[in-house]
């Protein structure tokens, strides 16, 4: 039972503060994804979740504890990140590399044990790589790769996931497979699922909960069907979105938008 | 299901032929200890090396064998590991295949320190030779640390190309300097320390082996035992983190280790560059990026370079000597152009 939450957080670079103080609680066994403006402090967010980042006031307790506290392996037994672009060392195969997502469960020298093999092999499995799994990394495609990445965190065996961006460089059907992927591991498997993305119509399609920001600041969150209002929208981003329902998902979607500068135009010119 | 089947047959074929190349690689050293031991201004033949190695040789022979040429190649495979580890370790620190304790000046700082003490204390007796291996080590490690508080950047941490500049700007002033101490040394100490930093290995006898010993004896174990660690670094800083890895700990003892090796060696055989670079290098393109392989493999290949180079040096312009660090060097140089072109950044 693992519960995130993120308790009046400061989080920033070294001069620049990006987000002065935040509170917010992931619901566990959901799908939650942050949206926003670029440069709004959403992958700042996660990040300091992901305790990349240093919080500069404030904490993020994860289990009932601040995890600055607590060692970063123990974390890592508990909850898994995969980076907005992370490059894969040449020489690789997926195999090596999954396995590499064993690295909190292990000590000494790293000698795979049955348990590890069975978790590996799972996580091969389970995102549909079983017969690439000799494969070099670098041979693959760009929706192949993220799967691995993917399959790389499955094997640290974590009940929260925490990806930034997971969708960003892959085409359309590309994008809808790992949004599915992510999917099936929430239902089937019951994990936590944190992630940033940067289409409105996934997020509100694949998640149970959403949190809009701006300038690091949370406007307002909930389930889909809050969050997802034209009011919200032109609070967040700063447009005008034609809101409809969703005839696969019946979640609400952004059919097309135009930004509020435009619209004041057309209304003016009117 | 078995646990055979989690590892595929592909896993299993590569874990046997990295193996085989691992011994293949002991074997080539072992043929090269023979051919070594043959070779230099007295040859042997093998029937003579044969019957010297038995106690039957004469006393010559018995001198050149045992106390000139025996220690000496000890002491090349022994400095080859090291230097080979050393780079390995930096190279997965820092992420960058160019990375190696000859370029990073950490080898200079070990030989200014081992210079500055031969200047002011000029003495050929066996007394410091223990000494020498901590005192290059002081040198290395001082440099090292010089270089990673130049090359940090307060939030974001060292970046590799960073470390390799400022390395690269730390190696040529250190240079710098003791070129200038070689000004104000007496002909007799310049003769010597020339050679030395020209990376001779100079050491022959057996009280370098023993202070060098230690020193291998205890970092490669614990560097072995950090092929995991290397592993995950090679990920990246945000995967790593993500998987738990204490980086900023593991990252200074990792360096602490290469700076260890580094001095140590510089210490008994001087400013040999280029093995940390190679040998790391070739290594990866025969059994990959796993360090679990890297390592002892890039070791091996450290040893059998060095030893080659060494007897290469001895026989190429007799009766004269070319150290083996200039040997390495001239096939060292063209090989690091060649991975400078290829590299991406």
């Amino acid at each position: 039972m693992s519960v995130l939450t993120v308790d009046h957080v400061a989080v920033g670079y070294t001069n620049t503060v990006i987000i002065e103080e935040l509170s917010a609680a992931i619901p566990e066994k959901k799908i939650t994804t942050i949206i926003g403006p670029n440069g709004c402090g959403k992958s700042t967010l996660l990040k300091a979740i992901a305790r990349i980042l240093k919080t500069q006031n404030g904490a993020i307790f994860l289990d009932g504890r601040a995890i600055q506290q607590v060692s970063t392996k123990e974390i890592a037994k508990k909850m898994a990140i995969l980076p907005q672009s992370a490059e894969a060392p040449s020489g690789l195969t997926i195999f090596e590399l999954v396995s590499y997502g064993r690295f909190p469960h292990q000590r000494g020298f790293g000698t795979l044990k049955k348990e590890d093999l069975q978790h590996i092999h799972w996580a091969i499995e389970v995102t549909g790589l079983g017969e690439l799994r000799d494969r070099p990394v670098e041979a693959l495609s760009g929706g192949q790769r993220q799967r691995v990445w993917i399959a790389m965190a499955l094997a640290q065996d974590t009940e929260i996931l925490i990806l930034d961006e997971p969708t960003t460089y892959l085409d359309l059907a590309h994008q809808l497979d790992i949004l599915l992927l992510l999917k099936k591991l929430n239902e089937e498997e019951g994990k936590t699922i944190v992630m940033v993305l940067h289409d409105l119509n996934h997020a509100s399609r694949f998640s149970h909960y959403m949190i809009a920001m701006k300038d690091g600041k949370i406007i307002t969150e909930g389930k889909p069907e809050k969050v997802m209002k034209s009011e919200n929208l032109k609070a967040v981003f700063d447009i005008n979105a034609i809101l409809m329902t969703c005839p696969f998902s019946q979640n609400p979607i952004c059919l097309s938008y135009q930004l509020n500068k435009e619209t004041e135009c057309l209304l003016q010119t009117c | 299901m078995t646990e055979e089947n989690y590892i595929s047959a592909y896993q299993q074929k590569k874990h046997r032929k990295n193996i085989f190349l691992i011994l293949t690689i002991c074997l080539l050293i072992i043929i090269m200890f023979m051919i070594s031991m043959g070779t230099g201004f007295i040859r042997l033949t093998p029937i003579e090396l044969v019957r010297t190695l038995f106690g039957m040789g004469t006393d010559k022979q018995n001198i050149i064998l045992f106390d000139f040429r025996l220690p000496r190649i000890v002491i090349s495979i022994l400095v080859g590991m090291a230097l080979a580890v050393s780079g390995s370790i930096l190279q997965g620190v820092s992420r960058n295949a160019l990375a190696d304790p000859g370029i990073l000046g950490i080898n200079s700082g070990a030989g200014l320190a081992v210079m500055l003490f031969i200047s002011f204390f000029p003495t050929t007796t066996a007394a410091p030779v223990f000494f020498l291996p901590i005192l290059a080590f002081v040198g290395a490690g001082a440099t090292a640390i010089l270089i990673y508080v130049l090359a940090y950047k307060r939030g974001e941490g060292i970046s590799p190309t960073r470390l390799l500049l400022t390395g690269v700007a730390v190696a040529a002033g250190i240079s710098a300097a003791m070129i200038v101490l070689t000004l104000r040394l007496s002909p007799e100490n310049y003769q010597f320390v020339a050679i030395w930093m020209a990376g001779s290995i100079w050491g022959s006898n057996w009280s370098f082996v023993l202070a060098l010993l230690p020193w291998i004896l205890i970092l490669l174990p614990i560097a072995y035992s950090k092929a995991r660690v290397l592993n995950t670094f090679n990920l990246g800083e945000i995967p790593a983190t993500g998987l738990g890895l204490a980086i900023e700990k593991e990252r200074l003892i990792l360096l602490a280790i290469a700076v260890g090796l580094a001095g140590a060696s510089v210490s008994v055989s001087g400013g040999i560059g280029f093995i940390g670079l190679i040998a790391p290098h070739l290594a990866r393109q025969l059994v990959g990026a796993k360090h679990q392989y890297l390592l002892p493999t890039a070791a091996l290949i450290g040893s059998l370079l060095l030893i080659t180079a060494d007897t290469i040096g001895r026989w190429i312009l007799q009766p004269s000597e070319i150290p083996a660090g200039i040997v390495v060097a001239v096939i060292g140089a063209p090989y690091f152009l060649y991975l400078l072109a290829r590299s991406k950044t």
